[in-house]
């Protein structure tokens, strides 16, 4: 362990060098990972207050293009094992100064799945707003939306960045805005045995419905889908951008230490106690660098939630799986990296010892 | 540790460096390779001890073939000490370091006394930009001998050294073949010759003389 270090600290500009290259390689995929599994995590979460089941219109890309008949409601509550059915209303428009915020409108029942922390529950006319939006236009008493005046009635808090930085409303008025019935049914179940019964109930109400668990429904969400794929190729790149960073600045190190190594050679020093030594350093560095990491990545995503330039819709958070992950990942990307100067070093010929000279 | 070389012939592309080299060389002898540059010294130096293969011909150690012993690397290890014209001292390690990095298991506790012996022993917590030039090719010395090796191969060990110095370099290998360790070392030093028992000089790749003392 202390020879690792000593030749690390000997060689401290090229290992700051490594370093610097591997903590922001690491940095961007836990910050890429976390961001766009918070995403989906809000999404998911709001899907699934309440829902077991979600109604949406057929063959639609996004929910924010959905439109069903909100009468279907009905004859969906009388199906044995459902308890509730609430109808949802995705939309979103500016709100001034703000480009964009999320808009939801809700049926009655379900405005207790927000919790107030001052005022009431909206009527006709009023909305809801979360806390984070209700900062960000320091507490008006009533926002513009599509040149219509809507008075607040209450702010909620959330943790869903999502509705935190949305506005809620009732789902007649959110009907009126959007000019649709409604987007969604979240359909929750007093018994979840009897969930495929139920779909096919919904499947047999109208050919322009389609229902799916809410499970389901999030693994096959095409947005969910878009993000994940994003995460994972700027990841693989981030990945990639590390391991070239190392093999370059290995190559180098190696070249350096030539001498080193050819003495280890020539004292009979096998090939893999020199791969070795040299994974070693490298290791350290990438233990290092995972941690600096890890606190920046958890300082930059802390920043960007407080940030109102985000509304608190970009909310990633490192969970312990993405932190083992990211932990493997940064080992592998270390060991890779090395692996190729490392058998390079193995194999450098103590006659250039005696040819080249020099230490 | 007996060597014998047979029919050696050597080639570096087109040009042939070593023709026809039959040598033996004695246990615990303190053999030394002269000529000129371009002789031919360094190559046979470097087949003999392991570093280079011949194009033609055969080296033995005690009557055993290379590929007898196993593997090369284990080889060296046990049975060769190297030193080079310059120290190859790693930098980040202190001379004790660098001697313990040599030494197997079993000879780990001979560092102190080895380093005394070489005159040393005060210097083993400084690395090797601390030290003089004729410190650093002691404690290049000391690692080569700290496993007790059968051979010892220097290549111009001196050439980096000043008169008092390189003597003293001789002295030292003098000493310990006395105790049984061969030494063989190239060198267009001639002031080697009053220290070794064997002189083998070289000319354009050839043995113009073996000289006894």
């Amino acid at each position: 362990m202390i020879t690792p270090l000593k030749a690390l600290r000997k060689n401290r500009f090229k290992t700051a060098l490594i370093f610097i290259s591997m903590s922001v390689s690491i940095s961007a995929i836990f910050l890429i990972s976390a961001i766009s599994g918070g995403v989906v995590s809000m999404y998911s979460a709001m899907l699934k207050t309440d829902g077991d089941i979600i109604v949406t219109q057929k063959g639609i890309a996004d929910t924010f293009f959905s439109d069903i008949n909100r009468s279907f409601a009905e004859p969906i509550a009388k199906m044995d094992g459902v308890k509730e059915v609430s109808a949802l209303i995705l939309g979103a428009a500016p709100v001034e100064p703000l480009p964009i915020v999320g808009i939801y409108g809700v049926s009655e029942g379900r405005f207790n799945s927000y919790h107030l922390t001052q005022g009431r529950y909206p009527k006709r006319g009023e909305v809801l707003l979360g806390s984070k939006i209700d900062a960000t236009l320091k507490h008006p008493s009533a926002i513009v939306l599509s040149k219509k005046t809507f008075h607040v009635s209450g702010v909620f808090k959330s943790k869903i960045g999502f509705e935190d930085g949305g506005v809620v409303m009732g789902l007649d008025d959110g009907g009126e805005l959007f000019h649709k019935s409604t987007s969604i049914f979240l359909v929750s179940l007093n018994d979840l045995s009897k969930s495929d019964a139920v779909l096919k109930e919904i499947g047999m109400l109208g050919s322009d419905l389609e229902a799916k668990t809410t499970d389901s429904f999030i693994d096959s969400y095409n947005q969910f889908k878009i993000i994940k794929t994003s995460s994972d190729v700027i990841g693989a790149m981030a990945f990639l951008m590390g391991i070239l960073g190392i093999v370059s600045m290995m190559s180098m190190v190696v070249n350096d230490r030539k001498g080193e190594f050819g003495i280890m050679r020539s004292i009979g020093l096998s090939p893999s106690v020199i791969i070795f030594k040299l994974l070693s350093e490298t290791l350290i560095i990438a233990l290092l660098a995972f941690a600096v990491a890890w606190g920046v990545s958890e300082g930059v995503l802390e920043l960007i939630k407080h940030a109102d330039k985000f509304q608190g819709y970009i909310n990633g958070e490192i969970t312990a799986i993405l932190l083992v992950k990211v932990f493997v990942v940064s080992v592998v990307m270390a060991l890779i990296g090395t692996l190729m100067p490392a058998i390079y070093a193995s194999r450098i010929d103590p006659m250039s010892l005696i040819q080249k000279g020099g230490a | 540790m007996k060597i014998v070389a047979t029919g050696l012939e050597h080639y570096y592309g087109h040009e042939q460096v070593l023709r026809g080299i039959e040598l033996s060389i004695e246990p615990g002898s303190f053999t030394a390779i002269i000529g000129e540059s371009g002789s031919g010294k360094t190559t046979l130096l470097s087949i003999l001890s392991t570093l280079l293969r011949p194009s033609k011909g055969d080296v033995t150690y005690d009557a055993k073939a290379l590929s007898q012993w196993g593997s090369i690397d284990a080889f060296r290890r046990r049975h060769i000490g190297f030193v080079f014209q310059f120290h190859y001292l790693i930098s980040y390690l202190t001379l004790r370091e660098n001697i313990a990095l040599a030494a197997m298991g079993e000879f780990h506790d001979q560092i102190d006394p080895l380093m005394a012996r070489l005159g040393i022993e005060r210097l083993g917590m400084r690395y090797s930009d601390e030290v003089s030039g004729g410190e650093r090719q002691r404690a290049a010395i000391a690692r080569s001998l700290i496993n007790r090796p059968s051979v010892v191969f220097a290549d111009e060990p001196t050439g980096n050294l000043d008169t008092k110095n390189a003597l003293g370099v001789y002295e030292l290998f003098r000493e310990f073949s006395r105790e049984d360790t061969t030494f063989i070392v190239a060198s267009h030093d001639k002031k080697i010759a009053d220290f070794a028992d064997t002189i083998i000089e070289m000319e354009d790749g050839v043995v113009k003389n073996i000289s006894k003392r």
